[in-house]
């Protein structure tokens, strides 16, 4: 995605070796280069980035508000590049919404009038576009507010308008730029929650651009990191976390609280290693039903480790991990609880956090509830940038 | 540094329009004169106050209960200082422009707003028409779109566009960017995000852009008003120019209240139209406590309600207020419009009123513009103008008058008693002439308190009157307007300052103020102009009765300053009342200034009946007929005329089938039939005593008076004379008598016919050639050409005839009323000749138009001829 005189030429030169900095030189600004990110169906992808590094252009891409200079956006099938601007209108109204920053809600119209503007659009009759609206109001928790003006609300339950208002068309995919970004951080936190909650039951894609990591950690499925308009890494929280592609991933994976990002299930070793040694009392742990009856505690793969940290402390023991059929899969020690926790980027390489280097970032997928599997025939959102 | 004749490539511009795009400009006046004369019909007709209801239920919707009062109160005021119509037309000229504007500047605005490249080529046009001073296009709009409101429109158009435009365009832009793609997010339609996002966002600004125009577009009406586009502009313009400072006062006053009305209304209107202002609206009355009926406003419906309830109050009342009659003018106009232009100065104002009330008596409309010289040439010479009553030439309006002169035709001077002159206080004791000014140049402070630069008296005076009394150095004129000149006239007399003014007479300043008017005895100054009335170039073709009685207008001194000075006491606004009351007092002037051809002639005694009336093909007997066919129309008789021989004629006269006939030749001509049928006959009564019959010759042929003469030049004659129809019995009186006894004998006398003889007199005539033909008195051919009557010294034609009036037996007591008439009846030689000189003129078939043109030309004749009680 190139803005400036004659994006083609520097398409090409792009092409040829030039970089950013170059084009800048001479007057274009090259926002999107080389980006390709694949969203899956029912996914919450992040794209996470600084304020320049593309993130907002790339999301612009996805519903045709730009166009890119070059390279193809590829939504449910079609070629979102090829069609022309009244087919690309039929699909933003249809199937995908958008939730701003600054809420861009319409000051000349009620909270109810804002949220069925979708509908409206769309050429919804009032009567059901009303009923519509009234209910997107009630998930987003705004019941008794839909004769309210805009102006007269909280930033936080603007936002909620302007999330009701994506909702109420029933779209399948959800552009979301930086929605949360001019919230308060305790309001923030709770549209977060609400977020993850209203996911649950609706499933709907979306792509959620931030700028805050931690945001990102919590909300993504997949976190593509941009920087200087290309994806440095693509992955889930854990892989970032813990694999940063390069210095720079790493470097804004610092001030993450590790804790409350990395799992139990990212960080356990095998429960070979426990099984044969002995416990406090004496007690050999011969079997996994000895080590889960002799562990100061017993874990979800997907508990985030800040909450190992009290058992850990209380025996000797290590943590035991189970899976949802209470299946002991592994253990967390103590030394290795402190190990990732201390390590804290200093040393972003495998060899400190060997253990989950080999697992797939697909394996993520069913590493939160309700999440559908991996699903990559025809059908699943395949988005690409360039 | 060459010259770049910008000027003159805008004057070639001008003038290649008015050229060539005529129709596009006559199309525009014709749509925009329509628009206006819509509204203004609509608002014009409802009683003043019912509107000022209207307006009042308005301000109540709008701002609530006390401006809805100071609204009513406001409009009263107007009415009551009579400037309501003036306002009404303001109020219309400044709703077309401003609907024309906003129809033109907002979609434009839209299209800046959403081009970059059309935003910046707008951008500097638009600085144009702001900036550009509007009295440069006001000229040339008149050239292209004549006298009136037009120009006023465009110009108001032109003037108030901007600032709509860019309100617009910066209202669009305003709008959160965020918004709009939000609506394009969501898969709007452009357009749709045009009017459901955009515009209803950017509707605050853009109402105040509207409010913008409208305001501009009220100040630009005064100016219009210089243009002709009446209204309070015209008040305002008239009081500056006449330096009323009453009607000044009422009419800036009329303004003010229009333009607060205006202003608080449109700023109010974007409470009511955009969602926005709704919504402030709404806070601001859930906020408010107490008072609260102050605040209230009638919901949209309730207002309408309202509104349609007065208008139809209005409507009705116009309805039935329409009973009464135009008035009771004469019928010449027939109701045709006919404008009259002046430059507002009291002679002119006084003349064009006095036009205005004859012309309305005489059942025209006139229409007044009152205008500066420079429009008012330049409209005349478009044709907006039909006259202008105060042309002063040749010198003050010289260059007027030189510049259109081809597009004018000169109706002629109606007074000649003006000068130019320099004037001062009579105070200033020992100033007494242009002489004692030398010298003074300390005490005047070295300058002369002039008018326009551009007037032909401040350019003699400085090329000329100046030099010739060596007063160059010591005084400088200063530029300046009449009105200024008038005030600081004023000022100056009040403190008992020496001034010296630029003036000229006929001037009411000289009423007003004890003024000395300094001799000239050097002649500097030249003689003084003329008063002239001057017509648009072929108005004395379509209005020759009109034109004629303007040609034939004359005024002196002192009928003009009684005239100024009755107008003055009457009172601006009542021009008209005391033009009456000067015609009151000059009875019978309206008649004699302007005799109608249709003055309401009261019907005679018989009238309805239908005497019939013979005549002969001989000048004098269809003259006469026609004209009593005329006369007895004005009457209320039906004649019916028989144009017959000479024979059947007598026959019908004594058989009763003719009743009358007005050309009978006793005692010799016709003798022989007198004597034939006299009993059955009866002498009504000669009227004319003067026939002769004789030879005449043209007067450029020297030497010839007598018939003696004749004889001694026969070779100049070339032994000929041109006779007619061989049987009459001047022929047989010729041959007989008259040519032996001068010895004319061997003259050839040729035997053609009246009109034969009549033709060959004029070919010769125009060759100037010699000619002798056979001719009787009265001849019209006496009043066309200039003929000798040949003397007979031996009176050899015999005794002179008269022309009498010969009816039937049975006519006295049929007709006593019209044989009455007849009796008293009579007709000088150039009475006679002029009618049928006329009648000639008008041609064949077109009698009726030549005795009309005639009986126009001699006012009071028809009571003359016909007198009824």
């Amino acid at each position: 995605m190139v803005f400036g005189r004659r994006p083609k030429d520097a398409v090409r030169r792009l092409e040829d070796g030039a970089d950013r900095d170059e084009l800048r030189a001479e007057g274009t600004t090259a926002a999107v280069i080389d980006a390709s990110i694949e969203v899956d169906e029912g996914q919450i992808f992040v794209v996470m980035g600084l304020s320049g590094s593309g993130k907002s252009t790339l999301l612009r891409t996805l519903n045709g508000l730009l166009e890119p200079t070059a390279g193809t956006v590829r939504f449910d099938g079609q070629d979102l590049t090829s069609l022309s601007d009244k087919e690309l209108r039929k699909v933003r109204s249809e199937k995908i919404s958008m939730v701003f920053q600054h809420f861009a809600l319409f000051p000349h119209r009620s909270v109810l009038e804002n949220a069925a503007y979708g509908l409206e659009v769309q050429g919804v009759p009032r009567a059901e576009r009303e009923k519509r609206a009234y209910e997107a109001l009630e998930l987003t928790g705004l019941k008794g507010w839909e004769k309210s003006w805009p102006d007269e609300l909280s930033g936080g339950m603007q936002q909620r308008v302007g999330l009701a208002r994506a909702l109420a068309t029933d779209a399948d995919l959800l552009l979301m730029d930086e929605s949360f970004s001019a919230l308060d951080p305790l309001i923030r936190r709770d549209m977060q929650d609400q977020l993850l909650e209203l996911q649950k039951t609706l499933k709907k894609t979306i792509v959620f651009i931030t700028h805050d990591l931690n945001e990102a950690m919590r909300l993504g499925d997949k976190i593509a990191v941009m920087r200087d308009g290309r994806i440095v890494q693509i992955g889930s929280a854990e892989d970032i976390l813990v694999t940063p592609a390069n210095d720079y991933v790493a470097s804004f994976t610092q001030d993450v609280d590790r804790t409350r990002v990395l799992t139990a299930g990212a960080i356990m070793t095998d429960a070979a290693e426990a099984l044969g040694s002995t416990a406090p009392d004496g007690k050999k742990l011969a079997t996994a039903a000895d080590l889960l009856a002799a562990a100061p505690a017993t874990v979800g793969l997907d508990t985030p480790i800040v909450d190992l940290f009290t058992p850990c402390s209380t025996s000797t023991v290590p943590v035991a991990v189970t899976d949802k059929a209470g299946k002991l899969v592994g253990v967390v020690r103590a030394d290795r609880l402190l190990a990732v926790v201390g390590e804290s980027g200093d040393q972003p390489t495998a060899a400190a956090v060997p253990a989950p280097a080999d697992r797939k970032p697909s394996d993520t997928q069913d590493k939160k509830p309700g999440n559908a599997p991996a699903d990559h025939d025809p059908e699943g959102k395949v988005i690409t940038g360039a | 540094m060459p010259r770049v004749p910008i000027g003159s490539w805008a004057s070639d511009a001008v003038d290649w329009l008015t050229a060539h795009v005529a129709w596009l400009f006559d199309f525009v006046t014709t749509v925009l004169n329509g628009f206006y004369t819509g509204i203004h019909a609509v608002l014009a007709g409802p009683e003043p106050l019912i509107l000022a209801g209207i307006f009042a239920i308005i301000a109540w919707w709008l701002r609530g209960l006390p401006a809805a009062l100071l609204t009513f109160i406001g409009f009263a005021l107007i009415d009551s200082i009579e400037q309501w119509d003036e306002t009404i037309s303001s109020l219309s000229l400044v709703l077309v422009a401003c609907i024309i504007t906003i129809a033109v500047a907002v979609p434009l605005g839209i299209w800046a707003a959403r081009s970059r490249a059309v935003g910046g080529a707008l951008r500097p046009v638009l600085d144009l028409m702001q900036t550009m001073p509007a009295m440069v296009y006001l000229i040339p709009g008149i050239l292209f779109f004549g006298l009136g409101v037009v120009p006023g429109i465009v110009s108001t158009i032109v003037f108030s566009m901007p600032p709509a435009v860019r309100m617009t365009e910066l209202g669009i832009r305003q709008v959160d960017e965020e918004l709009v793609e939000a609506a394009e997010a969501f898969g709007t339609h452009p357009r749709r995000t045009l009017f459901r996002v955009q515009l209803p966002l950017a509707l605050p600004t853009i109402m105040a852009g509207i409010n913008q125009v409208i305001m501009l577009a009220l100040s630009m009406v005064v100016i219009a008003g210089t243009a002709g586009g009446g209204g309070l502009g015209g008040s305002v313009y008239n009081s500056l120019s006449s330096v009323d400072v009453k009607l000044g006062a009422e009419a800036g006053l009329s303004v003010v209240i229009l333009a607060v009305y205006l202003d608080r209304m449109t700023g109010a209107l974007n409470q009511r139209v955009s969602p926005l202002g709704r919504r402030a609206l709404a806070k601001a009355q859930a906020a408010l406590g107490g008072l609260k009926f102050l605040r209230w406003k009638p919901a949209t419906s309730l207002a309408t309600v309202g509104v349609v309830v007065l208008a139809l109050v209005a409507g009705g009342m116009g309805y039935f207020g329409k009973s009464s009659g135009n008035g009771t003018g004469g019928t010449d106009g027939n109701g045709r419009s006919i404008s009259l232009g002046y430059v507002n100065w009291d002679e002119g104002r006084a003349t064009t009123y006095l036009w205005k009330e004859i012309l309305e008596q005489r059942g025209f409309k006139p229409k007044l513009q009152a205008l500066d010289a420079g429009p008012l040439f330049a409209g005349q010479a478009r044709g907006d103008i039909d006259v202008q009553s105060n042309a002063w030439l040749p010198t003050t309006h010289a260059t007027y008058w030189k510049q259109y002169k081809d597009k004018l035709e000169d109706l002629g001077a109606w007074y000649d008693k003006t000068s130019l002159e320099i004037a001062v206080p009579s105070y200033m004791k020992d100033i007494k002439s242009l002489d004692d000014l030398k010298g003074k140049g300390g005490e005047f402070k070295g300058k002369i308190t002039g008018i326009e630069p551009g007037a032909g008296e401040m350019k003699i005076l400085k090329d000329k009157v100046l030099k010739d009394y060596g007063l160059s150095g010591e005084y400088s004129v200063q530029d300046s307007s009449t009105s200024s000149m008038l005030a600081e006239l004023d000022r100056s007399i009040r403190a008992k300052k020496p001034i010296a003014v630029t003036l000229w007479s006929p001037h009411w300043a000289y009423n007003k103020y004890d003024l000395t008017k300094l001799k000239d005895p050097k002649g500097a100054f030249g003689s003084g102009d003329s008063l002239h009335m001057l017509g648009r170039k072929g108005f004395s073709k379509d209005e020759p009765q009109v034109a004629r009685w303007m040609k034939n207008f004359h005024l002196d001194e002192g009928q003009l300053t009684g005239l100024e000075n009755e107008i003055r006491e009457a009172g601006n606004g009542h021009e008209q009342d005391g033009v009456r009351s000067w015609l009151k007092k000059n009875p019978g002037l309206v008649d004699k200034i302007a005799p109608s051809s249709h003055v309401s002639y009261a019907k005679g005694k018989d009238a309805g009946k239908s005497p019939n009336i013979g005549y002969p093909a001989w000048d004098e007997g269809i003259a006469t007929t026609y004209l009593w066919k005329n006369v007895l129309e004005k009457r209320g008789y039906r004649p019916k005329l028989h144009n017959l021989d000479v024979g059947p004629m007598w026959t019908g006269l004594s058989t009763g089938q003719i009743d009358v006939e007005t050309d009978g030749w006793l005692p010799v001509a016709q003798k022989q039939y007198w004597d034939k049928y006299k009993k059955d006959l009866v002498d009504v009564g000669p009227w004319y005593d003067k026939t002769s019959l004789e030879l005449a010759v043209p007067s450029y042929v020297k030497g010839v008076k007598t018939l003696d003469d004749l004889a001694k030049h026969k070779d100049e004659f070339k032994g000929k004379i041109i006779g007619i129809e061989p049987g009459t019995g001047e022929m047989k009186r010729l041959k007989s008598t008259v040519a032996p006894a001068y010895g004319l004998e061997d003259f050839q006398v040729t035997e053609a016919g009246t009109s034969a003889m009549l033709a060959e007199l004029q070919r010769a005539y125009q060759k100037k050639e010699p000619i002798a033909v056979v001719l009787w008195s009265p001849h019209w051919a006496y009043s066309k050409y200039d003929l000798t009557k040949l003397k007979d010294p031996k009176g050899t034609w015999g005794a002179n005839n008269h022309i009498t009036t010969i009816g039937n037996k049975s006519f006295p007591e049929k007709f006593p009323e019209f044989s009455g008439w007849l009796k008293n009846w009579k007709m000088t030689p150039d009475e006679l000749g002029s009618l049928e000189k006329d009648i000639q003129d008008a041609g064949k078939g077109n009698e009726d138009k030549g005795v009309q043109k005639w009986i126009d030309a001699h006012p009071g004749i028809v009571d003359k001829m016909a007198p009824v009680k």
